[in-house]
């Protein structure tokens, strides 16, 4: 996945559209509420910009499982909604699942297995496989390289996001700092090298 | 590439591997020759991911607090308002 000019750009309009569509600049709006609608707009933007993948059908799922999250996910997806709904293709692999990730992470670690306790490492695997499964929005019907697959997409897109919130962010404090006092702008430090 | 229900190889599973380290920050740095263990891969993304959801966290908060404090005829609004054009 690359993240392009086209995909910053659906994912600003789209956060956008999102903040408007929520009213984020009502002043008697509480701290809580606009941060919610701040972060539903984000990942909702995120998922449209990205298109169909299965992280981003899980992504509207989770989101939709909460009530009040419903109408705005109408409202902003229109017709996408009952699309990015529908339940992935691959959802019927789910009793094989456990095996098939084991199998798919065995056929790649297979050396190092030779010099760790068998057990253990394989135990160690496959908890941690369940943690990815649940941090990867859809995880769960997963199996081992479309797991891979996805995680990869997901970890580039959200990274993505919060470059595009940064950037957002730093649009708006700096067209802050031109009505107010000289302050310096506090730099956040990436926690990762972008490329 | 996925959701094809036939059979995975080797080789792509060995690509996914190391696209999915190259991008982590710790295993970027420490330069190793061969591969990491699956579990300690797979402990990195875990991490990965849990510190950029943080960061999302943090970056909502912070736009909230800006919002809260943006006056509808300042040139802030305006800029939103230049955003939302089409």
């Amino acid at each position: 996945m690359q993240v392009t000019e086209a995909f910053k750009h659906a994912f600003l309009k789209q956060m956008l559209l999102g903040f408007q569509a929520s009213a984020v600049s009502t002043k008697s709006m509480g701290f809580q509420e606009r941060k919610n609608a701040i972060k539903l707009s984000a990942d909702v933007a995120m998922a449209v910009a990205r298109g169909s993948r299965k992280w981003t059908r899980g992504l509207i799922a989770g989101l939709s499982e909460e009530r009040q999250n419903r109408s705005f996910l109408r409202l902003i997806l229109g017709e996408q909604y009952e699309s990015l709904l529908k339940p992935c293709h691959s959802s019927w692999k789910i009793p094989r699942c456990k095996k098939i990730v084991r199998r798919s992470l065995r056929v790649c670690w297979r050396k190092q297995k030779k010099n760790q306790s068998g057990v253990l490492a394989r135990t160690l695997v496959e908890k941690r496989t369940q943690e990815l499964k649940r941090l990867v929005p859809g995880g769960e019907s997963m199996d081992g390289s479309s797991l891979l697959d996805e995680t990869l997409d997901y970890v580039l897109s959200l990274r993505a996001q919060v470059d595009l919130m940064q950037s957002l962010l730093t649009t708006f404090e700096a067209s802050k700092l031109r009505s107010h006092s000289k302050r310096r702008l506090p730099e956040r430090k990436a926690s990762y090298v972008s490329k | 590439m996925s959701g094809r229900s036939g059979a995975i190889t080797d080789e792509e599973i060995n690509e996914l591997v190391s696209k999915l380290q190259s991008l982590l920050p710790e295993s970027r740095r420490r330069r190793s020759a061969g591969r990491v263990s699956a579990s300690k891969l797979l402990k990195e993304t875990c991490s990965y991911i849990k510190g950029l959801h943080r960061e999302v966290e943090d970056l909502s908060d912070r736009l909230s607090d800006l919002m809260a404090t943006m006056d509808s005829n300042s040139p802030q609004a305006e800029i939103i308002r230049s955003l939302l054009r089409p």
